[in-house]
């Protein structure tokens, strides 16, 4: 069972191809799993066994007479509870939409149930993908697997969750200021904000239409590529979906470092804000691994991280009110505390800030794009600190702004998280990869570089949640 | 347009004028919290980098028959 638990989706794909893996046993395995320790950890909000089992049955006859769909035909994932399938309650964790049934698939649901995967169930989120990690809700927040007494990172926070403790290979999270990133970040996994437009958006509760975007968290670069081929693609009901070629996202992997030009943007953690200790010597170690692996690295320069969040948030609660308004004046007591005092903000923006902040996001990106002109790929922080205590709400709020992610939801760019060790406590540290729109194939060239060259990918939580030790 | 002086009251009374006529004193002071927090947002915001031609990134557009 340990080895299903913490199989990638390439190496479930090769023996579920080869019959040598039944997918009904594969599901069995993590859905044994997920019952004996998902109390630890609160990833799932509603685990679906019935459906996972109806999904892997269908998988194994079609397997077995050799009709594969592709990488995902028998893999289990799960979808943050912000995402829709058709039947099931989709609550954004939320009093509010508790009793909210989707009465159609999101985009994303459909691609995957058509590339054949095996859905295992709902995922928690913070609260309406901004207020989190809350105790005043229905369920229980999501721990992280490395420690449960910390924060496992958010909104996206049972997709992290899930992923690092070995319940799923793969789990589809959203981000809108950084809620891939993050719970990828703070849980040791790989998550990809791709690029603006490329993964549709329908069927998935809103936070901010203009900044939302849906992408994939796993355990390795090559499954998180892997996940991105099987979701993305234009779709043409949702507005902001772009209407260009998708997929391909593993053609480069194998292909290595050499020559590529790498920036690093290392203001934002020295400089804009300053970031832990053994967390800038994991980025710095790894900028030098990078080097050593033949990329030509050097510093460059970008807006100021406060410039970005300052665009992000004033934008974020702008749109994020226009949804919220009328629960906010019939039920706000239904709320969450984090939630509501979040949302709030954007209650009494004027329409010219909210205009000036869309003007300076334009210029933002593309000044932020024109350094590509110069440069394949840029490197920074993702987190600024190793994973909090969830327990400790000073030290939540203290670390919740102390980030460099949401400056690509403002340019729309493409931006993974990667692992890049652990701190003395066993908490995991990472950086973030970014690059020009509609690069996410050279992202995961660089990220799987890196990767290969170092153990990470091959260490999980031990499954004794008292233990601070990875395995 | 919220000023440095603004009280408990004059949230409430903002709140009611655009229908959050249900919020409890706690959720008030949120309130105030959180458009304090606005507000700084607003004054961090680089206004000086925009000049009167620059539009907002998503301008409103049709497409031809034919790209619909």
């Amino acid at each position: 069972m340990t080895d299903l638990a913490y199989l990638t989706v390439a190496e479930a794909a090769e023996l579920l191809r080869a019959k040598k893996l039944s997918p009904v046993e594969y599901a069995k395995a993590l859905l044994d799993r997920i019952e004996m320790h998902d109390s630890d950890f609160n990833s799932f909000l509603h685990v679906t066994p019935e459906l996972a089992l109806e999904d892997a049955r269908r998988a194994e006859v079609e397997l077995m007479r050799g009709d594969w769909r592709g990488p995902f035909h028998g893999v289990p994932y799960g979808l943050k509870d912000i995402v829709d399938y058709a039947g099931l309650p989709t609550t954004a964790h939320s009093k509010i939409l508790q009793d909210n049934l989707a009465a159609t698939d999101a985009a994303v649901t459909q691609k995957l149930r058509a590339a054949g995967g095996v859905f295992m169930g709902k995922l928690s989120s913070h609260e309406f993908a901004i207020g989190g990690p809350s105790f005043d809700l229905p369920w229980p927040p999501a721990r992280n697997p490395w420690n449960r007494d910390h924060f496992c990172g958010g909104s996206s926070s049972g997709s992290g969750s899930a992923t690092a403790a070995g319940f799923l290979p793969a789990a589809v999270g959203t981000d809108t200021g950084g809620s891939i990133r993050n719970p990828a970040s703070m849980c040791g996994v790989v998550g990809m904000k791709p690029t603006y437009g490329v993964v549709s958006r329908r069927g998935v509760m809103p936070l901010a239409f203009s900044l939302d975007h849906v992408g994939p968290l796993t355990r390795t670069v090559r499954d998180n590529a892997l996940m991105l081929d099987a979701i993305a693609g234009h779709d043409p009901l949702d507005p902001g979906s772009a209407n260009c070629a998708t997929g391909g996202y593993t053609a480069e992997l194998g292909r290595g470092v050499k020559g590529l030009r790498v920036g690093v943007i290392r203001h934002f953690y020295t400089r804009d804000m300053k970031a832990d200790a053994e967390m800038t010597a994991g980025i710095e170690a790894a900028v030098r691994l990078l080097a050593d692996l033949g990329a030509q690295v050097r510093e460059i320069d970008t807006a100021a991280l406060g410039d970005y969040a300052a665009c992000n948030r004033t934008i974020l609660t702008s749109e994020a009110f226009a949804i919220h308004e009328k629960w906010m004046r019939e039920r706000p007591q239904d709320y969450g505390a984090l939630a509501r005092e979040r949302l709030m903000a954007g209650a009494f923006v004027r329409a010219a800030d909210y205009v000036n902040a869309t003007r300076i996001r334009r210029k933002m990106a593309d000044a932020f794009h024109a350094l590509f002109a110069d440069m394949d790929v840029a490197v920074t922080a993702s987190s600024m600190d190793p994973a909090c205590r969830i327990d400790d709400p000073q030290a939540i709020e203290h670390t919740y702004a102390r980030q460099a992610r949401a400056p690509f939801n403002v340019t729309g760019s493409p931006a993974i998280s990667v692992p890049v060790g652990f701190s003395k406590t066993g908490l995991p540290l990472a950086m973030q990869i970014v690059g020009k729109p509609y690069s996410e194939a050279l992202i995961y060239r660089v990220a799987h570089a890196y990767e290969q060259a170092t153990d990470w990918v091959k260490m999980h939580p031990n499954e004794n949640r008292s233990a601070r030790m990875y395995v | 347009m919220v000023n440095e002086s603004l009280t408990l009251d004059e949230v409430r009374k903002m709140a009611a004028e655009i229908g959050m006529t249900r919020l409890a004193d706690e959720h008030l002071q949120q309130l105030l919290r959180a458009t304090n927090v606005a507000r700084a947002r607003r004054e961090a915001l680089p206004l000086g980098e925009i000049t009167p031609a620059d539009e907002p990134a998503h301008v409103f557009h049709l497409a031809a028959d034919d790209q619909r």
